[in-house]
């Protein structure tokens, strides 16, 4: 119990680490004491926004894919899996394609949160049968519509002559640098929403990882449980994608990584997932940052790069057989 | 005598040549007869050797001049409108929009996938591609369909002169081709010996620092082999993005800050000054948007092509 309580409390520590360092490693690193008047702008509205993006897109990530593994049952389940992405890339690329520029630098993000979300209630309601919802119902219409917007995503591109949209499209596969202040609150609004309700709602997913049955004998509806947690998933990957595009990695084996030191109770491994997720893409913003300046490599590309070999090396190294 | 002399060794190589090879010769002779009265008599000296060599390949040499051109690319589209050949294009691909008489084309795909059904059934004499941009796979294949092919290899703004000729000799129009090639070599040269005049005696770091953006968000920028910074070096300013690893390198926001350019040019695209805004409101501590020097300039530098030049001077217009 005592080395859990350290592993937790190491856990916390972590991302309030990367943070901090986050703001100081750059391309020039930046002494915040003595900073002039250029560093200190670009500490301020340049490299704090970003972090903070950076942070709440990986808790966001890295929460949703502990509860989604869990009501899909399925090991292999990320954010990206019901298609809630590809809705959002294509809702953008659309908006752009019809000229909507109303609202400045707000525009793509909120295109694609608001394709995100009718995405997720699609698949929703095609996976909603006899009163619930069932997990490989979920997941089938999720690859499904995936499939379905990304032939629609790659039929607007291939017929469009505009390299305008091409470019405007390049933030999907993972942009941080459009970070700036104003889109901070509604990240935190969100994705705060999202985790506080997969929080509110750990037990049950508890219960209905060990099956709907078990769950009802709990005193647990597993329907309106799921439910829940659906709608919790579909808000955090909507902010998530809004606020950067798609970064890979996080959602999916995080949680795993998470499970390998805390064991699978989902009201440690949720939070852990997204203090962890935020964490790592913090880091891996850095490094991509930093590896070629005045060039910037996309961040999803670090966080598998880094994250992958140590995912790996776990595998082979515990003592797990099942995940 | 060197023109005369290029003239007789060429009438000498004329049996092994083949005869699209004549082309090249029709352009030589057309030169030697421009102005000047002792090419005049020099002219008359080879009289009776051109004249052989003229009658003996006129009708070979007609049938080589390609009537069927299909071109894939944008700015090889461009050329061959500002050579004449306008009437001889059969088709072009979807990308080819300027200028206007290319909206009359029919178009067999776009750059990366034009149709290779619809290329072939056009039956084209020659089809022509750009290095960049277009599948070098798709090229083979025509070959090996015996269609005639040729690729402008030309990359970066000194080597758009030579490009333009080669393209003239491929489709038939060596003479106009000279002509457009020279017109660009004079403004090349002329932009140079202006930096040599009057900026070259600064020194690197009193050289204004200019940024040109490609697209804002997400940021990318002219990096070096790219046509715009090709520009920026000839107009004698430092392109503060000059020193990436790639041509067209997505940049750093911070970066930009620190280095502090004193101009910024943003290439023009669909919405562009709505997208811009939202970079420039977070550059607002850099000269260049303090002082108000953040220009929208044309696309021209997006291609090389006959408007290439004109947006190299449009550059040089606005930092002058």
């Amino acid at each position: 119990m005592r080395s859990m309580k350290l592993k937790i409390v190491f856990i916390v520590c972590i991302p309030v680490l990367a943070f901090g360092l986050s703001l100081v490693a750059g391309p020039k690193m930046i002494n915040p004491f003595s900073a002039d008047d250029i560093s200190r702008e670009i500490l301020f509205s340049i490299r704090a926004p970003r972090s903070l993006v950076a942070l709440l897109m990986g808790m966001a990530l890295g929460a949703s894919g502990a509860v989604l593994q869990g009501i899909l049952k399925n090991p292999l389940a990320d954010p990206y899996i019901l298609g809630i992405s590809s809705g959002a890339s294509l809702a953008a690329a659309l908006g752009i394609m019809a000229g909507a520029v109303f609202l400045g630098t707000f525009t793509i993000p909120l295109l694609a949160f608001i394709g995100a979300l009718i995405t997720g209630s699609i698949v929703g309601i095609m996976g909603w049968k006899r009163g619930g919802l069932w997990p490989e119902r979920l997941l089938l219409a999720g690859v499904g519509l995936s499939f379905l917007f990304s032939a629609l995503l790659m039929l607007f591109m291939s017929i469009s002559n505009d390299e305008g949209l091409r470019k405007a499209m390049l933030w999907i596969f993972g942009d941080l640098s459009m970070s700036e202040w104003s889109k901070i609150p509604y990240g935190v609004i969100f994705v705060g929403i999202g985790v506080l309700m997969s929080l509110s709602r750990a037990k049950a997913l508890n219960a209905l990882i060990l099956g709907d049955e078990f769950a009802h004998s709990l005193g647990f509806s597993p329907h309106k449980e799921r439910f829940i947690l659906f709608v919790a998933v579909g808000l955090l990957t909507a902010a998530s994608v809004s606020l950067g595009g798609m970064i890979g990695f996080i959602g999916l084996l995080v949680p795993h990584i998470i499970r390998f030191f805390i064991g699978s109770d989902s009201r440690l491994l949720i939070p852990c997932s997204a203090l962890i997720g935020g964490a790592l893409l913090c880091v891996a913003d850095i490094i991509s940052k930093s590896v070629l300046p005045p060039m910037e490599l996309p961040a999803g590309i670090v966080t598998a790069i880094i994250g992958s070999p140590y995912f790996l090396y776990l595998l082979r190294r515990k003592n797990v057989l099942s995940i | 005598m060197e023109e005369g002399e290029d003239e007789v060794k060429q009438g000498a190589i004329l049996g092994t040549a083949r005869p699209g090879d004549f082309l090249f010769l029709k352009g030589a002779m057309v030169s030697i007869s421009g102005p000047g009265k002792k090419r005049f008599t020099r002219l008359i000296a080879f009289f009776p050797l051109t004249i052989t060599v003229f009658v003996s390949l006129f009708g070979v040499s007609f049938a080589e001049i390609p009537k069927r051109i299909i071109s894939l690319a944008p700015n090889v589209t461009e050329i061959l409108f500002a050579l004449g050949a306008e009437d001889r294009v059969i088709a072009v691909s979807s990308f080819c929009d300027y200028p206007e008489g290319t909206k009359l084309k029919p178009t067999v795909g776009g750059m990366s996938n034009p149709s290779l059904e619809a290329v072939v059934s056009l039956n084209p004499d020659i089809v022509l591609f750009s290095i960049d941009g277009n599948p070098k796979a798709f090229e083979e294949r025509l070959r090996s369909m015996n269609v005639r092919t040729f690729t402008l290899r030309s990359r970066r703004i000194t080597e758009l002169p030579a490009g333009i000729r080669q393209v003239g000799a491929a489709v038939g129009a060596p003479d106009k081709a000279e002509a457009l090639a020279r017109e660009t070599e004079k403004k090349i040269s002329a932009l140079e010996e202006r930096e040599r005049t009057i900026r070259k005696p600064q020194s690197a770091a009193q050289r204004q620092k200019v940024l040109f953006i490609i697209w804002p968000e997400p940021l990318i920028v002219a990096g070096p082999g790219s046509i715009a910074d090709d520009a920026l070096q000839m107009i004698g300013v430092l392109n503060i993005s000059g020193n990436t690893v790639s041509s067209y390198p997505k940049y750093s926001i911070e970066e930009i800050i620190r280095q502090a350019p004193d101009t910024i040019f943003i290439g023009k695209g669909t919405g562009m000054d709505k997208v811009a805004d939202g970079l420039l409101k977070r550059l607002k501590s850099v000269p260049a948007v303090r002082n108000r020097r953040v220009f929208y300039v044309s696309d021209y530098l997006y291609r090389l092509g006959p408007r290439t030049m004109q947006g190299v001077e449009e550059l040089e217009r606005l930092l002058r």
